[in-house]
């Protein structure tokens, strides 16, 4: 596998890099561009890390049970912005609402990992290996999607990318994959067309560096950076409308569709936001959580509106590691809970509908007494983008131990 | 204070060095079963190396000699007791840093917070009379009062937009949330400052034509909509014409203020500085402005500490905390005697991990790390266990500080002291009301689980320690009542009884009798002696000096030595140091250098000079790992697999060609000298095998040799890289054209980018 992407590398990205000009088509039907026929699906996957308030942020406004629970940090029902009449988006969340109403937008509530964890760190992790509950598991599920993708796929450096200046669990395994922070400081010593000399010097050795490690990451690294040179993305300025709030989160998104915009052959790409763990002062229709959901909801509008047709083929899904707990603590907060709420965007999705089982908030309800839930599993949700919008039917391989039966499916794409 | 040692003490000291060495020096020659007895083998220098990569940032020109001289284990046992080494040169470096010996009290008080400016302006806390203060207070409420009319002015447009939108709602919920907020100010305000009630009258002149928001005052507690207009739209309407004659007055004294810099800065030092305390408050501010501009470190070039301090913080007095926690962290990775005691010290911080950007949390972070964290580094768990527990960085940042036992007095809402009588003093009614059964719901109390989960989970027994939800939530109870006394002001640790939950609690099947704070000593006793926190800490140290996965007969080993010296991590890391695993030719270099290793290790590599740390700061910053800036409870990983990827890769090599070519601003380097070259032409293979002895003792592989060797053969072209800081503007020595053999720099940088020196 990986030697068919060396290969091609070496035919035609590195043979770009070396000679002076080179007509635009060439380089992009080396790339596997979009016009060269073959259409390019993506699916891009949110982490909120640190656990996102479910219930705050897609409100059952309908359960008066609710209202009980959290007498300090509701969202007053004329302050949600009504979904279908009992579920409700926090009014932070009011990027969202032409998604929605497009039918771009599905919500999956109740939904996460089954394993009972209330630890940030081994829930995460669950989630990013996708095999709950089983702390052995080495690589991601986002990297093992790849593994048996459809062959006619052009196989690019930057196939997988995680935003960020590490590679997060879910993208490590075999496959290569490229956590980029920045793409201008994307090279070795400056930003020069030629790579520079100290730049060769740098490949020569990691190329035959018998550090494995080291080795295989700085192959990707310099594949990357030569793919990166001749792509040039910095010249994708985002599209009218788009308009980006300021922080770490939504400058990764403006970067990853750059990317996509440079016909670069990113398939899967991983970005995450912290700062959802708000044990006090969550906050209600204003305050933390609501302050977090506005930078959260309009990147990921802004970047929607950036990717313009590409959208059709683009999957966004978004998750946490799990919910917080159904009633407000005694500093108008929440502790760790349990289920939680998925976003679900993108161009082949039936959007505007709540997908799941509501499992209700009456105490007899609640998961062990406190916390709501679990009626979806977050493999589940997952499973059917990489089955039905990727094409990777081997979700055995993607899920070991999961059975992930098309039966299953919420059938949230269309 | 431990830098400022008086001569005599340190004559002390470096005579019991001279006295110890030869004594540690001849206990080594007893050691025969030792795994490296063959004295002079060429194995020698490999585990000086192997000693040097673990126990410290790095070994610096010369080290691998030193250690060799000395002996690898009486080296060791001398890092294993910091108190034997002086470390004199490292107070110097620090000396300009004043906050390292400040309380949380004496920080909050000298660089206030917006939450202290605000109370000031408030009137409930006198303006500081010393003329130094004065001015950092005055500039930080102009600031503020400049931030609130434009957030007002904000808010006032987005209402406008929103009640056309919907007006009809807006009407019946405005009743109910402006009575919950005037409970919820009421609150708050009791909870931060006891009373104070009434405004005091403001002893700010220039202030009562910008009246203060009483709703930014709960910033982040989310005031509901209501308020906001009831209060601001008049006001703010009233004022719309001044803001802008203001704003044109501030330009006005900017210009002026930038002349009279100019004018100032001919004057001594101290005389600039008593002209600058001396000013009118309106000139501060603008002199304050003009400061930011490129002038600013002419102005302060000979001041005393405390001088360019005060002038430093009057734009940003927050900032200049956190700057100089970092340049002391920074500064004594690299330059700190006392290695293996600053590894511990980041080791422990990490285990202990507590977050910079938590709301008030810098104001403790200096004192956690001097009198919480260092002098229990390589002392006893439990000990440091306890101190981490009490800290108000700690307890502020789990929240603990907040948790309220359900049935505690003051959940309950029972008065202080039982009455005495039916009314307070002067026949009025006490303040407390009588106990009332729905006050439970309304006030802001209640358990909070966070730290009981995360002492058990990250602090002690581990994940798989064996503990349930349930014993979270007792151990929760039992900390109630482990609280901070007024966290906006830096306070201290307090115990409150009437926070705390009463009656008995089972924790981890055991039954821990009433006591109030008793309740929790006991409790982290408990922890701090159990086996699987003794294997716990075992496998994270052994993670930390051995590798990823370390072998699991080396934790046991260890942890039994956790167990039978009662937590003694001096014990511990003994038995690490003396075992065949950590000498294991599978160990060496088998970590990879996280980011703050990997800057520290090339700087003191390159026997670098560091006059300013904050640009190797922002560097490892990019490498993902901000210092002080772990927001999660679980701190940094340890693991290669966090620091190698793409990104992080690039960082370092860019980091390492610059650093040698003189392009990271506030380090001085010079390859030349380090390569034994002069600066003219020079023998390329003799200053790459100089170097690679230098940097990387020599352990270089045929590849990265000779990777290096095709690059100097190669045609000569500039090699310089581009540089890493932009925002310098130091003139580049880039003869575009000319062709020039590879300098010493590029050897260096490309040595320090190596595979190779990613590990230790």
């Amino acid at each position: 596998m990986s030697l068919t992407r060396r290969i091609f590398l070496r035919n035609s990205a590195l043979a770009v890099v070396g000679t002076a000009a080179v007509p635009t088509f060439l380089t992009r039907a080396a790339f596997g561009a979009a016009d060269a026929g073959t259409r390019n699906k993506r699916l891009v996957v949110i982490f909120q890390r640190g656990a996102a308030d479910g219930l705050n942020i897609v409100v059952p406004h309908g359960e008066p049970q609710y209202y009980a629970m959290r007498p300090n940090i509701n969202i007053p029902r004329n302050a949600v912005i009504d979904l279908n009449g009992f579920f409700g988006l926090h009014p932070s969340l009011s990027a969202f609402q032409p998604l929605w109403q497009q039918g771009h937008l599905a919500i999956v509530h109740a939904a996460g990992s089954p394993d009972t964890t209330r630890s940030h760190f081994d829930a995460q992790d669950f989630m990013e290996t996708g095999t709950p509950g089983v702390k052995v598991t080495e690589d991601g599920w986002l990297n093992r999607s790849l593994r048996d993708l459809p062959p006619a796929e052009q196989k690019s450096a930057f196939r997988a990318i995680a935003l960020g200046p590490s590679l997060p669990r879910i993208l490590s395994g075999s496959e290569p994959a490229v956590a980029m922070n920045n793409i201008n400081d994307f090279s070795v010593g400056g930003r020069n067309p030629r790579p520079s000399p100290a730049a060769l010097a740098f490949q020569a050795m990691y190329d035959q560096s018998s550090d494995s490690m080291l080795h295989g990451t700085g192959e990707e690294t310099f594949d990357a950076v030569k793919m990166l040179k001749v792509a040039d993305p910095g010249k994708y300025t985002p599209a009218a409308g788009a308009n980006y709030p300021r922080g770490r989160f939504a400058d990764g998104l403006r970067q990853l569709a750059q990317l996509i915009k440079a016909n670069l052959g990113v398939q899967v790409a991983f970005a995450d936001i912290g700062g959802w763990d708000h044990h006090v002062n969550e906050g209600s229709t204003e305050g933390q959580l609501a302050n977090v959901l506005t930078d959260f909801s309009q990147s990921l509008a802004a970047f929607w509106t950036d990717l313009g047709d590409l959208a059709e083929d683009t999957v966004v899904i978004t998750m946490s590691e799990f919910g917080r707990t159904a009633r407000e603590n005694g500093n108008r907060g929440t502790d760790h809970g349990h289920a939680n709420v998925m976003f679900v965007l993108g161009g082949p999705v039936k959007g505007g509908r709540v997908y799941g089982r509501w499992p209700g908030l009456d105490q007899s309800q609640l998961y062990e007494g406190r916390d709501l839930a679990l009626t979806t599993d977050f493999r589940q949700v997952i499973g059917e983008a990489i089955a039905r919008h990727m094409g990777n039917r081997n979700l055995a391989a993607v899920f070991p131990g999961f059975d992930n039966q098309p039966a299953k499916y919420l059938r949230y794409l269309g | 204070m431990r830098s400022k040692l008086g001569k005599p003490a340190l004559f002390l000291l470096c005579l019991s060095l001279a006295c110890a060495a030869p004594q540690l020096i001849a206990k080594k020659k007893e050691k025969a079963a030792d795994p490296r007895s063959n004295e002079q083998s060429p194995n020698d220098q490999k585990h000086a190396v192997q000693a040097l990569n673990r126990l410290t940032f790095g070994p610096r020109p010369g080290d691998v000699q030193q250690v060799m001289a000395m002996g690898v284990d009486p080296w060791i046992d001398l890092q294993l007791h910091p108190e034997k080494i002086p470390d004199n040169a490292i107070g110097t470096r620090l000396a300009a840093f004043r906050t390292l010996h400040m309380s949380g009290k004496e920080i909050a008080e000298e660089f206030p917070d917006n939450q202290m400016i605000k109370q000031v302006m408030d009137g409930k806390r006198p303006m500081p009379s010393d003329p130094a203060k004065r001015a950092v207070y005055q500039v930080q409420m102009a600031r503020l009062q400049e931030k609130q009319q434009e957030k007002q002015a904000q808010k006032l447009l987005r209402k406008e937009n929103q009640q056309q939108a919907i007006a009809p709602v807006a009407a019946s919920t405005q009743a109910s949330d402006t009575a919950k907020t005037a409970e919820e100010l009421a609150a708050a305000a009791a909870a931060s400052s006891g009373d104070a009630n009434g405004r005091a009258p403001s002893n700010l002149a220039d202030s009562n034509s910008m009246s203060v928001d009483p709703t930014s005052a709960s910033d982040g507690k989310a005031p509901p909509n209501a308020m906001n207009d009831s209060v601001t739209t008049l006001p703010t309407q009233a004022k719309a014409i001044p803001i802008d004659d203001a704003e044109a007055r501030r330009r006005e004294d900017r210009l002026y203020a930038d002349l009279k810099i100019q004018s100032l800065i001919d004057l001594p030092p101290d005389q600039r500085y008593k002209k600058v305390i001396s000013m009118s408050p309106d000139e501060q501010v603008a002199f304050a402005d003009s400061l930011r501009g490129g002038k600013g470190q002419d102005f302060l070039e000979g001041m005393n500490p405390k001088e360019r301090e005060t002038l430093l913080a009057m734009n940003n007095p927050q900032g200049l905390v956190a700057e100089e926690l970092v340049q002391a962290k920074l500064l004594r990775a690299i330059y700190s005697d006392r290695q293996l005691e600053e590894v511990m010290t980041d080791f422990w911080f990490n285990h202990f991990n507590v977050f910079a950007g938590k709301g008030p949390e810098r104001l403790f972070l200096t004192n956690y790390e001097q009198d919480v964290i260092r002098p229990h580094a390589l002392g006893k768990f439990e000990d440091l266990l306890v101190a981490t527990a009490k800290s108000p960085a700690m307890l502020f940042y789990l929240d603990n500080w907040l948790s309220v036992g359900p049935n505690s007095m003051r959940a309950l809402g029972i008065p202080d002291r039982p009455p005495m009588r039916p009314y307070g003093p002067y026949g009025r009614p006490r303040r407390f009301p009588p106990p009332n059964p729905n006050a439970k719901r309304k006030s802001n109390s209640g358990l909070n689980e966070n730290y009981g989960r995360e002492l058990l989970e990250l602090h002690t027994l581990s994940v798989n320690g064996g503990y349930s939800q349930r014993d979270v939530t007792e151990v929760a109870k039992v900390f109630t009542g482990w609280t901070i006394e007024k966290p906006n002001d830096g306070g201290g640790f307090k115990y409150e009884p009437r926070m705390h939950e009463p009656g008995p609690k089972f924790v981890l099947g055991h039954r821990i009798k009433p006591k109030g704070e008793g309740e929790g000593r006991e409790v982290l006793h408990m922890l701090a002696t159990s086996p699987q926190t003794a294997h716990f800490i075992s496998l994270k140290l052994a993670q930390r000096f051995v590798s990823d996965d370390p072998p699991p007969a080396l934790v046991d080993r260890m942890a039994k030595a956790f167990e039978k010296k009662k937590g003694d991590i001096r014990e511990v890391l003994t038995t690490l140091f003396h075992s065949p695993e950590f000498w294991s030719d599978n160990t060496y270099r088998a970590k990879v250098k996280t980011p703050l290793e990997f800057v520290a290790s090339a700087v003191r590599a390159t026997g670098a000079d560091v006059e300013d740390a904050m640009p190797l700061a922002r560097q490892i910053a990019n490498m993902g790992m901000p210092l002080y800036g772990a927001q999660p409870p679980t701190g940094y990983s340890m693991k290669a697999e966090t620091w190698v990827s793409s990104s992080a890769l690039l960082n370092r090599m860019n980091f390492a060609l610059g650093l040698t070519a003189g392009k990271v601003r506030g380090v001085k380097v010079d390859m030349a000298q380090l390569a034994g070259t002069s600066p003219g032409p020079m023998d390329a293979a003799l200053s790459l095998s100089t170097l690679e002895a230098k940097l990387l003792a020599d352990d270089v592989s045929q590849q990265t040799h000779d990777s290096i060797m095709a690059q100097m053969q190669a045609p000569a072209k500039d090699t310089s890289p581009e540089p890493q800081d932009k925002s310098q503007d130091r003139p580049q020595r880039k003869p575009a054209d000319v062709p020039r053999p590879p300098d010493a720099s590029t050897i260096a940088g490309l040595l320090l980018g190596s595979p190779e020196f990613q590990r230790r």
